[in-house]
């Protein structure tokens, strides 16, 4: 009985924990469904949300390598800086944030118009903000100590330029990544630059605090050395400027290079900049003339006119032109000399850089070999120099020749070309006929691989040594006793060209005759060349403006002060008025 | 209730034991702090060489831009007050004595 009663009771109970099982087994199926749904379905969201909440990811750049000189002084390295930043906060008053700003701006030196930046930024609710870039440990640890809200700084690198402005043309410069923007930071950009690592930060839930971790190391760059030496570098650049404030020239430029390895050891253009502020300098400062720039040679053109005569056997040394002659001019460009002349030697054209005498030889030469003698020196085309920017020049094709072309072209006109060519092109001469390359890096030091060197340079015979050796000698004569005697320098044989060049007047539409480009090519010592030298210098004012009396004592200085750096002492002058002889001793044999 | 009574040989052997295992672990204990302590140790002179080396760039840099030339010449001439050596100043010493 007892037990009957209890049957209905305990079926009772059974059923509501079997309902009771049922409802929890559902809420756990409701629970572990949701659970999926956001862990596994909805992971990935899940996942970003948190992480953008709590963490973000920024590059750490990597250190620069440094940039040499051929002695290893240093021209350009990355030093320790630091980047200042805020991760404004969403529950931060914007009277906070103002305050924090204003405060910033002090401490940093900040413009307006920075403050204004940041602030704009600041609205857009940008989670990451950069307040300043690049500023100084000191600076940094002074702002880390105002303990700011959400303000910190994290580790940088700053370009430096330790000699200012010395070799801006050649270094070029970095923006506000370290990227190379020009030069030698543009064109070896990859090297320089090293690989990005990756850091860590996290912020807590107020999105305050933070933590800076570093995730992947940067790797650093590699260390160029460039052919550059800074003293002589120093010196053209010195006296380039000097040149240009004296002379009033709207601009100049300066190359020193080895003739035999093509290294160039200095290249100066006026006006320059200062490339620790790069993208602040104009950007007429920032053209390197002596690669950028084209123009008309003139008569230092005429060492391939020359060239091509003695390579071709057209003229002889002793053979002479009539130089008083009125016919050979064209119209808008009539070839005159810079003083009469009468009969002259084909070397004395030369010395005393006759137009109407290089005319004549022009003819002589004829137009496939000209054209094929100032192709063969590199004209109309990039010398390969490792800088950016460089131009080719233009040579006319023979097939757009004119009438006039053939006398234009041995005097220097209707050529386009760069300091850099005619440099090369005197270089070839230096160098027994063979034309080596210009380059400005010697070496990309890899720290894995310190005896790994560049593969030389393939260099051109372009000239037989004999046609070179008497070029040598007839460019030795026009500095001893040609238009060049104010490039001569007592104790050493200098051997170059003068140029002076009628500038293109497009409102004219012909040769002006108040602008002009003076220009000096030259090597020393002439036997035994260890630099060759170009000057080109624009519309110099106050009265004289040829070559020879404007760039050659420019050409002279330079020449002086870096032949002394190199080693290179004068020879002693022959003592006057003393008779020598040489004094025998010992039993005659 | 009578007591077994433990071998002293037994006891000496358990307490050796008992010891030996407290050794060990001390020793490991020590081992592991020591470890980290050197760890630690390590890290903070790796930041230490690393932020010497950097200073150490940081001041090459600036002694470069101290002697840069442009800085020797100005102040050669604006507070040495030196100027230019005039012609035939200047002696080049050679092998076989000095060139004037």
């Amino acid at each position: 009985m007892k037990s009957s009663l209890r049957e209905p009771s305990a079926r009772k109970i059974n059923t509501r924990i079997r309902f009771l099982q049922a409802g929890l087994l559902a809420w756990a199926l409701i629970l572990t469904g949701r659970l999926v749904q956001l862990q596994v379905f909805g992971h990935a969201s899940a996942k970003a949300e948190v992480l953008e909440q709590s963490r973000s990811r920024s590059e750490i750049s990597p250190e620069r390598g440094t940039i040499f000189d051929r002695n290893g002084q240093i021209l350009a390295r990355s030093i320790p800086a630091r980047s200042i930043f805020l991760t404004p906060s969403k529950d931060e008053p914007a009277e906070a944030r103002q305050r924090t700003i204003r405060t910033l701006s002090k401490v940093l030196g900040l413009d307006g118009e920075e403050s204004r930046r940041v602030m704009d930024r600041i609205r857009r609710s940008e989670p990451f903000v950069y307040i300043k870039r690049k500023v100084s440990p000191e600076t940094a640890a002074t702002v880390e100590a105002l303990c700011l809200p959400g303000v910190h700084s994290h580790p940088d690198t700053m370009r430096f330029y330790p000699s200012g402005t010395l070799a801006a043309h050649i270094l070029g410069g970095v923006g506000l990544d370290d990227t190379g923007l020009a030069g030698v930071e543009y064109v070896y950009n990859g090297p320089l630059q090293g690989r990005k690592g990756q850091a860590l930060i996290l912020k807590d839930a107020r999105r305050r605090e933070y933590y800076f971790e570093t995730l992947a190391a940067a790797v650093p760059g590699k260390d160029i050395a460039l052919t550059i030496d800074a003293t002589l570098q120093y010196i053209a650049e010195r006296e380039l400027a000097k040149a240009v404030r004296e002379t009033q020239a709207g601009w100049g430029t300066v190359i020193i290079s080895n003739p035999a390895s093509g290294e160039i050891l200095a290249m100066a253009s006026s006006p320059t900049y200062d490339p620790n502020s790069y993208s602040s300098a104009e950007a007429g400062a920032q053209f390197n003339r002596a690669i950028q720039l084209t123009y008309e040679p003139g008569s230092t053109f005429k060492i391939v006119t020359a060239s091509a005569a003695l390579a071709h056997h057209v003229v002889g040394l002793k053979e002479s032109f009539d130089c008083s002659r009125t016919d050979l001019g064209f119209r808008g460009k009539p070839i005159r000399d810079h003083k009469p002349f009468g009969i002259l030697t084909f070397p004395q054209v030369v010395i005393h850089s006759s137009n109407k005498g290089m005319a004549l030889v022009g003819r002589r030469v004829g137009e496939v070999s000209l054209h094929d003698m100032a192709e063969a020196f590199g004209f109309g085309r990039k010398s390969g120099i490792d800088l950016a920017g460089e131009a080719a020049g233009r040579l006319q094709p023979l097939s757009a020749w004119s009438g006039r072309t053939l006398p234009a072209l041995s005097t220097g006109y209707e050529v386009a070309a760069t300091p850099l060519q005619i440099l090369q092109a005197v270089n070839a001469i230096a160098n027994r006929g063979i034309m080596v390359p210009p380059r400005i890096v010697t070496d990309i030091l890899d720290p894995d691989d310190p005896l790994k060197r560049r593969s030389p340079t393939l260099a051109l015979q372009i000239l037989s040594p004999e046609i070179a050796a008497t070029m040598t000698d007839i460019l030795e004569r026009a500095v001893d006793e040609g238009t060049g005697l104010q490039a001569r320098l007592s104790g050493y044989r200098i051997a170059g060209k003068t140029g002076t060049t009628q500038k293109w007047d497009p409102a004219l539409k012909a040769y002006s005759e108040q602008k002009h480009i003076a220009s000096f090519v030259g090597f020393a010592p002439a036997d035994h060349p260890v630099l060759s030298v170009v000057i080109v210098l624009d519309d110099p004012q106050g009265g004289s403006y040829y070559g020879g009396e404007v760039a050659a004592p420019v050409f002279r200085e330079i020449v002086r002060k870096a032949l002394l750096k190199l080693g290179v002492y004068p020879e002693p002058a022959p003592a006057q008025g003393v008779i020598t002889a040489s004094i025998w001793k010992g039993v005659r044999p | 209730m009578i007591r077994k009574k433990i071998p002293r040989r037994r006891i000496i052997l358990g307490l050796m034991v008992v010891l030996l295992t407290l050794v060990i672990l001390t020793f490991y204990l020590r081992h592991l702090t020591e470890t980290a302590r050197l760890g630690l140790v390590e890290r903070n002179l790796e930041v230490r060489l690393s932020r010497l080396r950097d200073e150490v760039k940081a001041l090459e840099a600036k002694k470069a831009a101290l002697l840069s030339l442009s800085r020797v010449e100005r102040v050669a001439r604006e507070v040495l007050h030196m100027s230019e050596p005039e012609p035939g100043q200047v002696i080049y010493g050679t092998e076989t004595g000095t060139n004037r």
